[in-house]
């Protein structure tokens, strides 16, 4: 029914003109409630048409395959990505901190073969090395190349188990990246649900008052400290802030 | 410095307890316990005698912040010095920690030579 459509028909309105001329007075209310009859059919039909739309819509919404998935598979999915990436991360520290530790005492131990022999070594340079003192040097030196082809090359190991150690972060990359995506469906979806039921305000308050509330709750490491000016860039802002305090 | 003091270090995450018992081994402190949250720490603190804390912030159970209160309101700990190393770096954060009455603020990621001058600094002001 649009306003520039015709109240009734031509052929109506001259049959109206007729009857009301020529005195049919019953005539003419007959033909008007018939007219008045189909405007209301069409009235009742549109109604119907937006019942049925939003009856439809409010069940797609509810039965969307792809909201229940992200509550009944990707969010818990996404908990033990997360709690895996913990672990390998962990893994990977260890792992790494292991072969510094097994590094260290190897290092050492060259390390103070060399200052023991360097002495005797810049003697015998300066020709001030006695024959037994020779002797003793030769034998030590002798010791300490073997060991040392078998030390360092198992540092050389260590070292290479410690690169490798490393690839984790490629492997913990991937699956932060995948939760991140599915963040942002779940962002869209939210987003959608918030438009369809059109609470964006009252929701925006609680939130501004929840952060307010929270300014001195533990947030975790600061993703992007250069962007803000609520937050301590590096260790000298740190010193500084409490400095300022009398520290 | 007394090497042999014992210290506490508590973080949830046993990497960084690692770390931090490595770097402070480095500097010749060899008696150390390690907690994993507020709620463990208190009661190892309230039973043993422990001379220091190293404490992350961001834990759960009860955090960094929470054990630094409940240390200060406790007559027999209120006097150990209290280093918070954490990730957490809101000047709001730090501001409050001061106020609870910490004695260093290191934010992570830390290198060894931040670590042992704030440790320096500490002893050096106790005493």
């Amino acid at each position: 029914m649009t306003s520039s459509s015709a109240p009734m028909s031509l052929d109506d309105a001259k049959q109206l003109v007729v009857m009301l001329e020529s005195g049919d007075n019953q005539g003419a209310q007959q033909l008007l409630d018939k007219v008045n009859d189909t405007n209301s059919v069409e009235l009742f039909e549109e109604v119907g048409k937006l019942t049925r739309q939003l009856h439809d819509s409010l069940n797609n919404f509810q039965f969307d395959e792809r909201i229940a998935n992200l509550a009944n598979e990707e969010i818990p999915d996404a908990k033990t990505r997360l709690t895996y990436v913990i672990e390998t991360t962990e893994q990977a520290a260890n792992r790494t901190m292991d072969l510094v530790d097994n590094c260290m005492p190897i290092a050492t131990k060259l390390n103070s073969e060399i200052n023991a022999i360097l002495p005797e070594w810049k003697k015998l340079l300066s020709r001030q090395l006695a024959l037994g003192e020779f002797n003793v040097l030769c034998r030590r030196l002798d010791t300490f190349l073997e060991e040392g082809e078998a030390e360092s090359g198992k540092l050389n190991e260590f070292l290479t188990e410690m690169l490798l150690a490393q690839g984790y972060q490629d492997i913990t990359g991937q699956v932060i990246r995948r939760v991140i995506e599915l963040v942002k469906e779940v962002e869209d979806s939210l987003v959608h649900m918030l438009t369809m039921f059109g609470e964006t305000e009252s929701l925006k308050i609680t939130h501004i008052s929840d952060k307010q509330a929270d300014s001195v709750k533990a947030e975790g490491p600061i993703l992007d400290a250069a962007n803000r000016d609520d937050v301590a860039s590096d260790q000298d802002d740190v010193d500084d802030l409490l400095s300022s305090l009398g520290f | 410095m007394n090497k042999n003091m014992k210290i506490l270090v508590v973080d949830d995450f046993s990497t960084m307890r690692r770390i931090i018992k490595n770097l402070l081994k480095d500097l010749g402190f060899t008696n150390i316990q390690e907690a994993d949250d507020g709620s463990t720490a208190l009661p190892m603190l309230q039973q043993g005698d422990f001379d220091f804390v190293v404490t992350d912030w961001n834990m759960p159970g009860m955090q960094g912040i929470d054990l630094l209160r409940a240390i200060r309101a406790d007559e027999n700990l209120k006097h150990t010095p209290v280093l918070m190393v954490t990730a957490e770096a809101k000047k709001e954060q730090i501001v409050a920690a001061a106020q609870a009455g910490v004695n260093g603020y290191v934010i992570k990621p830390f290198t060894a030579a931040t670590l042992k001058e704030k440790l320096a600094k500490i002893f050096e002001r106790l005493g």
